[in-house]
């Protein structure tokens, strides 16, 4: 099934029949080699991008023509579903690696807002935890060091990838080069590379042939100022992120089920 | 209002430069984190110096105002 990474163990979920109308609104796969652009900006679009496997990116560029990487995808993001009502992107969204992605057209999306109103709302939470997303990235970069940038950026992909089951909580994969993670993190490669050491010394996680192992989650995360919320994870997934990462962010209140 | 901490006020703890590679990386204070060459680290350092002398001025001048 496509889509079985879409929402899997967030706070709002499909039903059956909801998870069957969106696998049927998908008119096609595609592939894409890493390093190939995916969805240009300024392109005009009338279909949105499911990303089924693989990593992508999203980057815009600088006056100065610098690359700058805003987010990086897993299975189950719906890269550019806010494309469904800009009809333009203002970024490009990328292959990280190779990937494999399922094409909704937007005329679909409309059936959907017309005929399956909770289905619209299930996707329109989709775009606000990129919302989410975006504003912890934002701080990120605004009020972490360096050391605290990497870390909080490496609690994030465990958690998003626990969340689809792509890590254990203590070991995930994570094909990306130490410039991707200076672009993420708004560091140069030397820092990267330093910071990399200094988290290695710390015991805190190691960084080898794209696998991360993280050898201290709770440490990491009280390194990184992690609190998982943001990625509005259901509750038992919240816990077991807590689990992994200390439980001194999880939320205490549950959330509504309904938006 | 609460008496949440305020990000934009003057740091009073300072920043840490150190040598990798052959370049400069400043870190901190907050979310600084820059990597420098060593001519740009030195300019950088006799602008901090100079600006630091100036702020030093200005302050002794504000304070001796308020005693008048």
């Amino acid at each position: 099934m496509l889509t079985r990474n879409v929402l899997r163990n967030r706070t709002e979920d499909f039903t059956d029949e909801e998870r069957s109308v969106l696998e049927n609104a998908i008119e096609r796969t595609q592939t894409y080699a890493a390093g190939q652009t995916v969805v240009p900006q300024r392109r005009t679009l009338d279909t949105s991008t499911l990303l089924v496997q693989g990593l992508m990116t999203r980057h815009v560029h600088a006056a100065d023509g610098r690359r700058h990487l805003v987010a990086v995808h897993l299975p189950g993001d719906f890269v550019d579903l806010h494309a469904y009502v800009l009809k333009q992107l203002d970024h490009d969204v990328g292959a990280l690696t190779d990937v494999t992605v399922a094409v909704v057209p937007h005329r679909a999306l409309n059936d959907i807002q017309t005929r399956h109103p909770q289905l619209a709302r299930r996707l329109w939470f989709l775009t606000l935890l990129d919302a989410a997303m975006h504003r912890q990235w934002v701080m990120r970069l605004a009020s972490l060091n360096a050391l605290q940038r990497v870390a909080h950026f490496l609690c994030e992909m465990n958690a998003k990838l626990l969340a689809i089951g792509q890590s254990d909580g203590q070991r995930f994969p994570l094909p990306m080069t130490q410039a991707d993670i200076g672009e993420v993190c708004g560091l140069t490669n030397v820092h990267v590379s330093r910071v990399l050491r200094q988290l290695r010394e710390m015991d805190l996680c190691s960084w080898r042939a794209a696998q991360v192992v993280v050898h201290d989650p709770v440490q990491l995360a009280a390194t990184g100022l992690f609190a998982p919320d943001y990625l509005y994870l259901k509750p038992a997934m919240a816990l077991r992120v807590a689990g992994h990462m200390g439980d001194a962010h999880v939320r205490r209140t549950p959330l509504p089920q309904t938006l | 209002m609460s008496d949440e901490p305020r990000f934009l006020k003057p740091c009073d703890a300072a920043g840490q430069a150190s040598a990798e590679d052959g370049v400069v990386i400043l870190d901190g204070p907050d979310g600084v984190a820059i990597t420098m060459t060593a001519d740009a680290a030195e300019q950088t350092a006799d602008s901090l110096r100079a600006a630091a002398r100036q702020a030093r001025a200005e302050a002794s001048r504000q304070r001796d105002g308020l005693r008048d």
